[in-house]
């Protein structure tokens, strides 16, 4: 059954005179328990096409179906608790709260949804022992290397307990063994918590983790291959 | 948890919070302090010229104010005196009778503000008898007079020496006399140091051939913020045919005047003042604002409402502000306090130019709550219009362009 339906799908910027086709008619769906990355040259839309199914952007044409609910229709205020309740994000500059430990940075998502503090202090816990942090639960951002920071982004993003996980070039700033490591942590989640997991990357290390690879090239989907 | 985020913000740039918040706490203590030595000044000048002079409630004969001659004095009454007495909050009535007369003594002549009061009951109201410098206080009976220590001086006149006084007295009588100097007062007031004559009430009726003559009746009250009340309630009662009760603002407008359009430049400093720190506390804000925008756009991307990321924002200008603000107020009070007993003291050119228009060259403080909350408050107001922009800032953006900083 499909978590995500996507159909012919446009989002078009104009800058100045010229009209850019940043995604142009694209048809996807997504299952549950998906390991998927979107991957093509810089320019070639899957950060908008990312943006577009987590709602951070809205679609020109088409529409994006998620848990039968037509994000498009929804208002700026009811799109927000919708992402807070469905997706989870991951960004490519980690973009944890700087003021707040590692604990409370994957515990302010679920405060963020009114979850009881018992509840939230566990789960904070689990995920960070999940993602091999669980020695790390006081630490600031400032005080966690790269790799350590978005393995926390992870936990965070994890927290919400969400339908799906929107990861934007989530590798873009690790080195071979952060990157091993959390794709390792990834991949073991989405196995064994069947957590659907959709990358945009340009990171051959994670396209060969990917179980299905959707290339697109000029905001058109040009190959979507299952392995 | 919001509260949380809000604290540590402010601690995650240590010295720009500092800075923030010591020019809200120089914006509280300039603001007070400015307010409280103009507002003191004016109570000092109120309290020299009104409050221990002329009273601030008195009563006249009807068209006595409009021309003050002897002609238009009162006749006293029992009577009067009692509906007097048996006003609501009126706890005494000083009687007197003033004109103006020459004063002469060997080849100097000077105009002078000749006033027969009750020596007793004027020594409640203007504490006369600790403002002599030389010589001593009178009583009922007296012959002899009290004169200002800078008539005196002009007149080289000094205690036991005799003065003469001529001048117009009731019904177009001269009034002439001589009269023993048997004190020389320190008047607070310049303008009045320089022309005053005491002479016991009885003294001064027979000098004006007045007897049972008054021109004023000075009605003693506890609090000064009663007076338009007092003054309402005495012309309810009295016979408005023949008396009227006025207030010192009616009495000396010109002194009104003078303090409400000396309160308006005060106010109109104040307010460059004001838009200084507004100008710092927006730059502060804006700075915060601007650096966190990617921040700001990543916790509504994880679903936070913008609303409550403005309210977190809030919350950081609150208790940067109010930290301030607290402290402002704590810094304010001791200063305040120790120059309202110990005023600044002015002295050479500026102290003469302060003199010629009547006030003592002291500038004190007036220690009031009403003033510091005022300040506070208003200071408070600007940081919230301040850290309006960032809300605006927070409510208008564009979670991509954010996230893209």
């Amino acid at each position: 059954m499909s978590i995500i339906q996507i159909e012919s799908l446009k989002k078009t910027y104009r800058e100045t005179e010229v009209e850019v086709h940043a995604v142009n008619g694209i048809d996807l769906s997504f299952e549950a328990g998906e390991f998927a990355a979107i991957v093509g040259p810089s320019g070639s839309g899957k950060t908008t096409l990312l943006n577009l199914i987590g709602g951070l952007d809205s679609p020109t044409e088409g529409k994006i179906v998620i848990n039968n609910t037509n994000i498009s229709n929804l208002s700026a205020s009811q799109i927000i608790d919708f992402r807070l309740w469905n997706i989870g994000f991951v960004f490519q500059a980690y973009n944890l709260i700087p003021v707040l430990t590692a604990k409370e940075n994957v515990e302010f998502i679920m405060h963020l949804q009114g979850r009881k503090k018992q509840e939230r202090e566990q789960r904070t816990k689990d995920l960070l022992t999940s993602v091999g942090l669980g020695n790390r639960l006081n630490s600031r951002p400032s005080q966690l290397s790269g790799g350590q920071q978005q393995r926390v982004a992870v936990a965070r993003a994890l927290a919400s307990k969400p339908k799906f996980v929107l990861a934007d070039e989530p590798t873009a700033n690790l080195d071979s063994k952060s990157t091993e490591n959390l794709l390792d942590i990834m991949e073991k989640l989405n196995r064994e918590e069947n957590i659907t997991f959709i990358f945009s990357t340009h990171d051959a290390r994670v396209v060969k983790k990917a179980h299905r690879v959707i290339t697109i090239e000029d905001g058109k989907v040009v190959s979507d291959e299952r392995k | 948890m919001n509260l949380r985020i809000a604290w540590r913000n402010i601690w995650r740039n240590k010295k720009r919070s500092l800075i923030t918040i010591s020019s809200v706490v120089l914006a509280v203590v300039l603001a007070t302090f400015t307010r409280s030595f103009q507002e003191g000044t004016y109570e000092l000048m109120i309290e020299n010229a009104i409050g221990k002079f002329s009273g601030y409630v008195q009563v006249h004969q009807k068209d006595y104010w409009e021309d003050k001659s002897l002609d238009n004095g009162m006749e006293l009454s029992d009577s009067l005196i009692r509906t007097i007495l048996s006003t609501q909050n009126v706890e005494g009535v000083n009687i007197r009778i003033e004109s103006f007369s020459l004063a002469s003594n060997k080849n100097n002549t000077k105009g002078t503000l000749v006033m027969g009061i009750e020596p007793k009951k004027e020594d409640s109201l203007i504490d006369l008898s600790n403002k002599i410098i030389k010589g001593a206080y009178f009583n009922k009976h007296d012959k002899g007079i009290l004169i200002g220590s800078k008539l005196a001086q002009y007149l080289e006149l000094d205690v036991g020496d005799s003065l003469v006084l001529m001048g117009q007295g009731h019904w177009g009588n001269t009034a002439v006399g001589i009269f023993p100097v048997k004190g020389i007062v320190k008047m607070p007031a310049p303008n009045i140091d320089r022309q005053i004559v005491f002479m016991p009430l009885k003294t001064a009726q027979e000098y004006f051939s007045f007897p049972n003559g008054a021109t004023s009746l000075v009605i003693k009250f506890k609090d000064a913020d009663l007076t338009q009340k007092i003054c309402n309630r005495l012309n309810s009662r009295l016979d408005t045919t023949q008396y009227k009760a006025m207030s010192w603002q009616k009495m000396s407008p010109e002194m009104l005047q003078q303090i409400q359009s000396d309160r308006i430049s005060g106010i109109m400093m104040l307010n460059i003042l004001y838009m200084i720190i507004a100008f710092g506390i927006f730059g502060t804000v804006l700075m915060m604002t601007e650096e966190r925008k990617r921040e700001f756009a990543m916790m509504i991307a994880i679903g936070m409402q913008k609303t409550k990321l403005a309210i977190i924002t809030l919350y950081e200008a609150l208790i940067m502000n109010s930290l301030g603000i607290i402290i402002g107020i704590g810094l304010s009070i001791p200063l305040v306090v120790y120059y309202h007993y110990y005023p600044i003291e002015m002295s050479g050119e500026m102290a003469k130019s302060i003199e010629k228009f009547g006030m003592e060259p002291v500038l004190p403080t007036m220690i009031s709550f009403k003033i510091i909350l005022k300040q506070a408050l208003t200071v408070l107001i600007i940081t919230i219009v301040a850290a309006a922009y960032p809300l605006w800032s927070i409510l208008k953006l564009n979670v991509i362009k954010g996230l893209r900083r």
